[in-house]
């Protein structure tokens, strides 16, 4: 069985520390610098395809992921210079919790995984105004805004940003990825927001921060 | 049949003059009394208030007490957000790490202001409509009571990696959650219903609940005062229903509206009453003619099924909800008539 395999039944059955001997025992081997790459990629889209719908995974065990990922970053960053464990950088993001809304771990999962694969997150917290992102955004220069909600009202609320983004004239360039539980309950909920994607889970985040951000660069060089 | 008989007629699994019907309108009273909700969720009598003009419009066969799970988290020192259309938040939990459970002590559920809200609101609702409705409280089981304490994030973490303090973290929260709840019966409650979101296979781990999740379960059930009802808190259930089985004081299960009603029916076996419906989010976002087609699909769907109710899955119906999707409940209710099983 591969070390990916190996990894991944780990996290199934949430032994953290078991993951991390594994890890360590490939290291030895193998080196550090490759974990990312060789071992940690490779795993984490394993298990988005895995885990394609809600009904195949559970909270815990993504949560035991995120963990294991952000151990594995722990372990490399001093043998990379760049964010993302050598990545090349895939530019700065924007996520927060709605307006109102205090339910913090998907926005974190989310977080994570973003990082993990080389983007700059800028994560402003919970109870986040619609302006205070756009603001971020353009500030950092952000061609993702990520906002997480957990209740129908708070999820909403998601409106505003979309009303922001497209007041201030960045539309298109400023994408807006929405997720959360309720998003997955209620068909058709992200269009009405006026979400730009969605996706069910927070491990399969980075494959629609990418695309979203390939659709930004499409609007700003008019392709 | 008054609703007090009707859910004893289904409990006993004997005819019905209709299905009974349990929608949770515990925040929608405050709609339709016009009542901010820091008052509604502060202030037993304008809750009571809520509650009656639920019970003149809609007709459930249940009443629910408050659902303001925050309240909770707040009364161990956690700060409380009041919402426009939703009930409380916990802005920020009490506590922040697993080292201070070591100094923290539960609230006195005999003393504190936010617990005695809960208790309050029951014994004027049961005054009021005791003889004639079924009284319910929904308080989530015991294990999901540290989420609300210190975060989600950091109790989950604390279960998976730190068992041992986890178990250590119950031993304070059980004594206080025993109290709390048969003060809840003792004020007059009916029944207790019990979110299971650290049951749920959307969120726990079948060894997670197996290990974790029953055994406190069975332990804390069997000191309670009066009856229980599992629900799912809006994520599916069925997974994990067989994991739930066979625990004292349990009389009934409310299903995920993603769960199979037949397939959850054949793991809890014929004598516990079921309660299946719609998601109490997507029931605001339908017409109220589809409200009632899919009422009487699931009511034709579990015609044989004597100990059935149709309700409404998740926490409250959406604040938005229209009037007449909730009427469409009823609506299907009624016209399908009696239940001569």
């Amino acid at each position: 069985m591969d070390i990916q395999q190996l990894l991944i039944e780990k996290i199934h059955r949430g032994d953290r520390s078991g993951a991390h001997a594994l890890l360590d025992n490939w290291a030895a081997e193998y080196g550090y610098e490759h974990i990312p790459a060789e071992v940690l990629d490779p795993m984490l889209m394993q298990l988005g395809k895995e885990w394609s719908s809600s009904e195949t995974f559970t909270l815990a065990q993504m949560y035991v992921a995120a963990k294991v990922t952000e151990d594995v970053m722990d372990k490399v960053a001093h043998l990379f210079t760049l964010p993302g464990e050598g990545k090349p950088p895939k530019g700065p993001v924007v996520i927060g919790n709605s307006e109102d809304d205090f339910h913090a771990l998907g926005r974190h999962l989310v977080g994570t995984f973003l990082r993990a694969e080389g983007w700059d997150v800028h994560d402003l917290g919970n109870d986040v105004p619609a302006t205070q992102f756009v603001d971020t955004a353009q500030e950092v220069g952000a061609r993702v805004i990520g906002v997480s909600a957990m209740m129908l009202t708070t999820a909403l609320h998601i409106k505003k940003v979309r009303e922001e983004i497209d007041r201030r004239g960045l539309t298109g360039l400023i994408q807006l990825a929405v997720g959360g539980a309720v998003f997955n309950v209620c068909p058709g909920l992200a269009e009405e927001v006026g979400a730009d994607g969605t996706v069910s889970n927070a491990l399969k985040a980075a494959e629609l921060f990418i695309r979203l951000g390939e659709q930004s660069v499409r609007k700003e060089t008019g392709e | 049949m008054n609703s007090m008989e009707r859910m004893q007629a289904t409990m006993a699994g004997k005819p019905l003059d209709r299905r009974a019907v349990a929608p949770v309108l515990g925040l929608y009273g405050a709609r339709l009394i016009n009542c901010p909700l820091e008052r509604y969720y502060s202030d037993p009598f304008a809750y009571a208030r809520g509650q009656a003009a639920v019970r003149e419009m809609f007709q459930p066969d249940v009443l629910y007490a408050p659902l303001a799970f925050a309240s909770i988290g707040a009364a161990f020192g956690g700060e409380l957000v009041h919402l426009d259309t939703m009930p409380p938040d916990l802005r920020t939990p009490a506590i922040q790490s697993i080292q201070q459970w070591n100094t923290l002590v539960p609230p006195d559920p005999d003393k504190h202001p936010q617990l005695l809200y809960f208790r309050d609101t029951i014994r004027l609702l049961a005054a009021q409509y005791g003889g004639e409705v079924p009284i319910v409280i929904m308080i989530p089981i015991p294990t999901e009571i540290p989420d609300m304490v210190m975060g989600l994030e950091g109790w989950l973490e604390t279960v998976l990696f730190n068992p041992t303090a986890a178990q250590r973290v119950m031993e304070k929260i059980i004594p206080f959650y025993v109290r709390m709840v048969n003060g809840f019966f003792a004020a007059g409650a009916s029944f207790v219903v019990m979110p299971c979101g650290f049951a749920s296979s959307a969120i726990a781990t079948r060894k997670m609940v197996s290990l974790f999740t029953r055994p406190i379960l069975v332990n804390v059930l069997a000191q309670l005062n009066g009856p229980v009802v599992l629900q799912s808190m809006g994520a599916p259930m069925l997974d994990h229903l067989d994991l739930l089985t066979d625990m004292p004081q349990v009389s009934a299960f409310m299903v995920d509206q993603t769960d199979d009603l037949a397939m959850a029916r054949s793991v809890i076996g014929p004598d516990s009453v079921l309660f299946g419906g719609l998601d109490c989010t997507n029931i605001g976002r339908m017409t109220a003619t589809q409200v009632e087609e899919r009422c009487r699909a699931i009511l034709e769907e579990r015609r044989q099924d004597a100990r059935f109710v149709l309700g409404t899955s998740g926490p409250d119906v959406a604040w938005h909800t229209p009037p007449e999707n909730i009427r469409a409940l009823r609506k299907a209710a009624d016209s399908f008539g009696r239940v001569a099983v």
